[in-house]
């Protein structure tokens, strides 16, 4: 799992603590810098890989020329609010941003909808068990019992051409390309055991 | 983050996953109260260069800044040629010996020796077969784009390459060689018997860790810095050419 990166753009001191403390209790993120309400943080983004940004409704607010210009910086806004969202005075709609945090909010539920983004980030490129079919997953599995492709085929009622066209999709799919590669990929995300396995990998 | 008037003893010394970095470059310890920029110089190091990629390699979030076009392609590619014969001479080699140590002295079945021992082997050959490829294809091809770029009437029949290919298509298949050695250490940490020789097993995860994050970052050096660098090259030289 990658390290997420946050920068906060909150103009009380004590919320920002209060978000750092929070966030170093969720694994799998870093909190890079902090920034009152009105200093300027887009030099820093320049400089640095940043994923989120968590910022709170006053500061948002002041800054909502830059968030115009920049729609891709919304991606990456966490809107910390305080007030009621209609007692706003809006230039840019806050709902176009990534997700949104209440500071009344209790520390479960906080926890909860960071976490959930980052999770939600995790699963895209870099989990591919979730991304294999279950018909990919049972040919997987077939695999590392050292099945041939036509034996494959006869069992699973296939053809040999369309078992060799799974094949090629589930190596492009994890990046592996031996059959022992994909034996202890099949081992590791629990679609066969190492008794279940073949005794002498086929080559 | 490191600097270039920091002594290279301190450096190294507060930074100890830093070593395997020093080969690349031809450095080895015993620097006394050598500056880094005083090591780099009597090296014939690029200052820059260095401090570029030791803090990438320190610091996962840091993006290699503008120092990046002061140094040629060429730097890069030497760079990454030593990378490789790091992984092919000490890092490979070096977890292959301890997994096979490990395996002698362990209450592995015949069945699951086999296993771990075709693996790695397989892996071996992927691994290999990644690095010739760029070191056959990628880095003789970026030397010659750069040659091609200096020079005031490049090679009509480079152009024509040109014309066809791009860096980004690399970009495409470029496999991550790291996703296998977390699966192995994923094996031998939950799935496999206990290991008897406890030392032995702790310095194969710890060879196995110290690679894969040393295979992430070399990754975020070919395709962050190597292959933005070269595709704005590719189109500079086909502009000019076409303007030309």
């Amino acid at each position: 799992m990658r390290i997420r990166s946050f920068i906060l753009v909150i103009d009380s001191y004590l919320a920002r603590k209060g978000m750092v403390a929070l966030l170093n209790r969720i694994h799998g993120l870093r909190v890079l810098k902090e920034f009152g309400a009105k200093e300027a943080f887009l030099p820093y983004l320049e400089s640095r890989s940043v994923d989120y940004i968590v910022i709170d409704q006053h500061a948002f607010q002041h800054w909502s020329g830059l968030f115009i210009s920049n729609p891709g910086l919304l991606e990456k806004t966490i809107l910390l609010e305080y007030a009621h969202k209609e007692d706003l005075v809006q230039e840019v709609s806050t709902s176009d941003v990534k997700a949104s945090i209440h500071l009344m909010e209790d520390r479960d539920s906080l926890i909860a909808k960071i976490r959930n983004l980052l999770d939600r980030q995790d699963r895209d490129p870099e989990s591919p068990s979730l991304h294999l079919s279950p018909r990919e997953i049972t040919i997987v599995r077939l695999v590392s019992m050292g099945l041939t492709n036509r034996e494959i085929a006869e069992k699973l009622f296939l053809s040999t051409h369309t078992v060799m066209s799974h094949r090629k999709n589930i190596n492009s799919k994890l990046g592996i390309k031996s059959i022992s590669g994909l034996t202890i990929y099949a081992i590791v995300n629990n679609i066969i055991t190492i008794e279940e396995v073949s005794s002498l990998p086929a080559k | 983050m490191i600097t270039r008037e920091w002594p290279m003893y301190r450096v190294v010394l507060e930074n100890l996953q830093l070593l395997p970095l020093l080969p690349r470059f031809n450095l080895k310890p015993g620097f006394g109260e050598l500056s880094v920029d005083e090591v780099c110089r009597s090296h014939g190091v690029n200052t820059d260069f260095f401090l570029e990629i030791a803090n990438a390699y320190l610091d996962e979030l840091y993006m290699p800044g503008e120092g990046l076009s002061l140094f040629s392609l060429g730097t890069m590619v030497n760079y990454i040629s030593a990378t490789h014969s790091y992984y092919k001479d000490i890092a490979l080699p070096s977890v292959e010996l301890k997994l096979h140590r490990l395996m002698e002295h362990s209450r592995l079945t015949e069945k699951e020796i086999n296993l771990l021992t075709t693996f790695f082997n397989d892996y071996k050959k992927d691994f290999m077969i990644h690095l010739s490829q760029e070191e056959e294809g990628i880095l003789p091809y970026v030397l010659e784009l750069e040659k091609q770029a200096a020079m005031e009437k490049p090679d009509p029949e480079f152009i024509l390459k040109l014309q066809k290919y791009s860096i980004r298509e690399f970009e495409q298949e470029h496999d991550r060689l790291e996703t296998s050695l977390k699966h192995l250490s994923e094996l031998i940490i939950k799935y496999l018997p206990p290991f008897d020789d406890l030392q032995l097993c702790h310095q194969v995860l710890n060879d196995l860790s110290a690679l894969m994050k040393d295979l992430v970052d070399h990754a975020d050096v070919e395709d962050k810095v190597l292959i933005p660098r070269v595709a704005e090259l590719e189109r500079s030289l086909l502009n000019s050419v076409s303007s030309g």
